[in-house]
C-alpha cells in the first residue's frame, strides 16, 4: 500500500483553490507550503498549543489536527483573510494591538483566529466565556492577561469582531 | 510529509464504508482525527487505508427512537452533542459534558464514536455509558448491538473487531423519578482527569435503583457495592457518603507524575459521591 492523491476544491480566504494533495497532507502544510500561506503557524505539531487554528466552516479547528483532503469542499479561513496589508485592522486585530496582546507573536495568528471564530458565534461574552473559549490556545510569554482584555474589548457592544 | 503513507478513502454511507473496511487489512476508521492524527504522527499506528466516515449524514443524526432513547451517530461532533435541543432536553447531563471536553476546537471535530473506540481510560463517555446502560450499535455485514458494560475491554480495546464500524451509540432515557450524575476530578479546566464516576439513580423517598460507574481505571467499571448500598436509603448527604465511601470494586488506576493510584482511588470515592448527590438532586 502507498500514498493516494486527491483532487481536492477549497476556498481559502474566499479564493477558491483546485489542487491534487496526497492523502497524508496535513491541512497545516497544505496552507504554508501549497498555498504558501505562512501566517498560520506550527507549534506543537500534536494538537495542544493551538497556533495552527483556522476557520473551517465558520469553527475554529487546528489544522495540524486535520488532513488536507478533508478540507475538500470547505471554506477555510485563515489570519491572512483577516486584513490585507494595506487594510485597516479588525475590531480585533486593534484591541490586540491597544492592550499589547502579544509578546513574542508567535501563537497570535492562532488566537486571533480561535477570537473571531468565538466572536462570531457569541458577539457577547463574558471574561469567564472568553478564557474558556481560549482554552485551545497556548502563549507562553503573556500570562494572558492581555489577550483576555483585548478580546473582552472586541466583545464590547457585541458587534462582530 | 509528518504522517506515515496511507490510501484515504471517504464513502459516502455506512454500507461502502463497512465494505472499504471489511475487504482491505489494516484499514482504520478516520473520523474527527483529533486522536488518531497523532497516533499516525507518532507511528503508534500504521493503517494501509484509512476510511474517512465523517461525510456520511447518517453517522451524525440525532434521533428519538420508538422507545423514547436518544440514538447519535457514532461520527457525530462534541459540538453537535453539546448544541443539539433534544440532548439538552432528553439528557442535559450529557449536553453540558460534551460542552467541556477539551476545548473548542477539538469540540468542532471530536467525536463520540472516536471517543468511545479509543477507550482511553481517561475518556468522557465510557463510565457515562456504563452508567447509563447505553447500547452501541456495530456494524459489520449485519448490525449487533453490544451493551456499554461488555464494550470496553481493555485500555484502547473495545468490542469493534477489525473489519467494523461503530454506527450507533443509543442512550436510554430516564424515568421521572431518576436522575443522573456525572463529576470528574479534572487536571485543569476541562483537561482530562485522575477520577470520573458516574450516577443514575431512582428515587421517591427513598432509593430504589441505583446504578454507578468509574472512569479512569484501565476499562469503566460499575460499582455493585455502593449500589447495593444506596438501595432503601434515604438521598441524604450521610447516607449517599457512606455508600460511596464503598467505591473502588475492579477499580484499579495507574499511579504517575500526577497522582499516586490510592489518591485516584480516594478521589473516585469523592466523585462517586458527588456524582450521586447531583442524580438525585437532579431527578425530574
Amino acid at each position: 500500500m502507498g500514498d493516494s492523491a486527491h483532487p481536492i476544491t477549497v476556498t481559502v480566504n474566499g479564493e477558491r483553490h483546485e489542487r491534487v494533495v496526497m492523502g497524508r497532507q496535513l491541512l497545516v502544510h497544505f496552507l504554508r507550503e501549497t498555498l504558501g500561506l505562512r501566517g498560520t503557524h506550527i507549534g506543537c505539531d500534536s494538537g495542544n498549543c493551538g497556533a495552527c487554528t483556522v476557520i473551517c466552516d465558520g469553527k475554529a479547528i487546528k489544522s495540524c489536527m486535520q488532513l488536507a483532503v478533508q478540507a475538500d469542499g470547505r471554506e477555510v479561513e485563515t489570519v491572512e483573510g483577516l486584513a490585507g496589508p494595506a487594510d485597516p485592522p479588525t475590531r480585533l486585530q486593534a484591541a490586540f494591538t491597544r492592550h499589547h496582546g502579544v509578546q513574542c507573536g508567535y501563537c497570535t495568528p492562532g488566537f486571533l483566529m480561535s477570537a473571531t471564530a468565538l466572536l462570531q458565534e457569541r458577539p457577547s461574552l463574558s471574561r469567564e466565556e472568553i478564557r474558556r473559549g481560549l482554552k485551545g490556545n497556548v502563549c507562553r510569554c503573556t500570562g494572558y492577561v492581555n489577550i483576555v482584555l483585548a478580546v473582552e474589548d472586541a466583545a464590547q457592544g457585541g458587534e462582530r469582531p | 510529509m509528518l504522517l506515515p503513507s496511507f490510501e484515504y478513502e471517504r464513502p459516502d454511507t455506512i454500507e461502502e464504508a463497512v465494505l472499504l473496511l471489511s475487504t482491505n487489512r489494516n484499514a482504520r476508521v478516520l473520523a474527527g482525527g483529533q486522536t488518531l492524527l497523532n497516533a499516525l504522527k507518532l507511528r503508534i499506528v500504521r493503517p494501509d487505508v484509512l476510511v474517512d466516515v465523517s461525510r456520511i449524514p447518517e453517522l451524525h443524526a440525532i434521533e428519538r427512537t420508538a422507545d423514547g432513547s436518544l440514538a447519535i451517530g457514532a461520527a457525530t461532533t462534541y459540538d453537535e452533542i453539546a448544541g443539539s435541543q433534544v440532548v439538552r432536553d432528553m439528557h442535559p447531563v450529557v449536553a453540558s459534558m460534551t460542552s467541556r471536553i477539551v476545548d473548542r476546537q477539538v469540540r468542532a471535530r471530536g467525536t463520540i464514536g472516536g471517543n468511545v473506540c479509543l477507550a482511553d481510560p481517561t475518556s468522557n463517555f465510557p463510565p457515562l455509558l456504563v452508567a447509563l446502560g447505553a447500547r452501541l450499535r456495530v456494524r459489520a455485514a449485519q448490525a449487533r448491538e453490544v451493551d456499554a458494560e461488555a464494550f470496553f475491554f481493555a485500555p484502547y480495546m473495545t468490542a469493534v473487531r477489525e473489519g467494523e464500524l461503530l454506527e450507533t451509540v443509543v442512550l436510554p432515557p430516564l424515568r421521572a423519578d431518576e436522575g443522573l450524575g456525572y463529576e470528574s476530578l479534572q487536571v485543569g479546566t476541562d483537561s482530562w482527569a485522575l477520577a470520573r464516576a458516574c450516577a443514575v439513580v431512582r428515587c421517591n423517598g427513598t432509593i430504589s435503583e441505583a446504578r454507578v460507574a468509574l472512569g479512569c481505571g484501565p476499562v469503566p467499571v460499575r460499582q455493585p457495592s455502593v449500589e447495593q448500598a444506596l438501595i432503601g436509603c434515604e438521598p441524604t448527604a450521610e447516607a449517599i457518603g457512606a455508600a460511596a465511601a464503598l467505591a473502588g470494586d475492579g477499580f484499579d488506576p495507574p499511579a504517575d507524575v500526577h497522582a499516586s493510584a490510592e489518591f485516584r482511588v480516594q478521589m473516585a470515592k469523592a466523585m462517586a459521591r458527588r456524582a450521586v448527590l447531583a442524580a438525585v438532586q437532579g431527578r425530574s
